[in-house]
């Protein structure tokens, strides 16, 4: 699965640590979240589409195989 | 915010060190001192381990405290999935070790009796939560 939370959080001139902060998870989780290694829940993948003021589909994308 | 952060970590490693003390304890008490002297450096050393590892990983001392978001618990659940997968099957080989041995394997079949009654009635009860 993709994602665009790196992307959408460097144009917002965020830091993952202030992103962790606003949604209430480690930076770790956050970098996992942007490195692919980790797929948020459905709860947390809806709070990163809301604090960014996207449709959680135009945030995680389906990839081959998935 | 930070004291308590770090008492709570505190916390956590005297927790092992008390049950790791507990058993060097026992040990020593069934007459074995030098069995518990061994016993209790290695509970220390590995409080100390703990320690040392929570201080350069979030994850650690997040796991630590009890808290953590939920890739941290994530992280806590399959480790500890991965951990009872361990003792399950250091249980069944013993099991099988002291039975062609001749030797008694209560012990090792207690530990697999427990752990495929706790499966099975954590697998009942999930089933019906979830």
């Amino acid at each position: 699965m993709r994602n665009r939370v790196r992307e959408l959080r460097t144009s917002g001139e965020h830091s993952q640590g202030e992103l962790a902060a606003e949604l209430g998870v480690s930076r770790q989780t956050i970098n996992a979240i942007e490195t692919g290694r980790y797929l948020p829940s459905l709860p947390l993948a809806l709070r990163i589409g809301q604090l960014f003021g996207e449709p959680v589909e135009d945030i995680f994308e389906l990839e081959d195989g998935d | 915010m930070k004291a308590a952060i770090m008492q709570k970590r505190t916390l956590g490693i005297a927790v092992l060190l008390v049950l790791g003390g507990s058993i060097a304890v026992a040990s020593a008490i069934g007459g074995d001192p030098s069995g518990a002297v061994v016993l209790a450096a290695f509970y220390l050393l590995s409080g100390v381990g703990v320690w040392l590892w929570s201080r350069r990983s979030g994850d650690v001392a997040a796991l630590l405290r009890s808290e953590g978001d939920e890739r941290q618990r994530a992280v806590d659940l399959r480790a500890t999935a991965i951990s009872g997968l361990a003792m399950g099957a250091f249980a069944i080989a013993g099991t099988i070790v002291q039975l062609a041995r001749g030797e008694d394997p209560t012990m090792f079949a207690l530990v697999c009796m427990v752990g495929g009654v706790a499966y099975s009635v954590a697998v009942g009860v999930l089933r019906a939560r979830n």
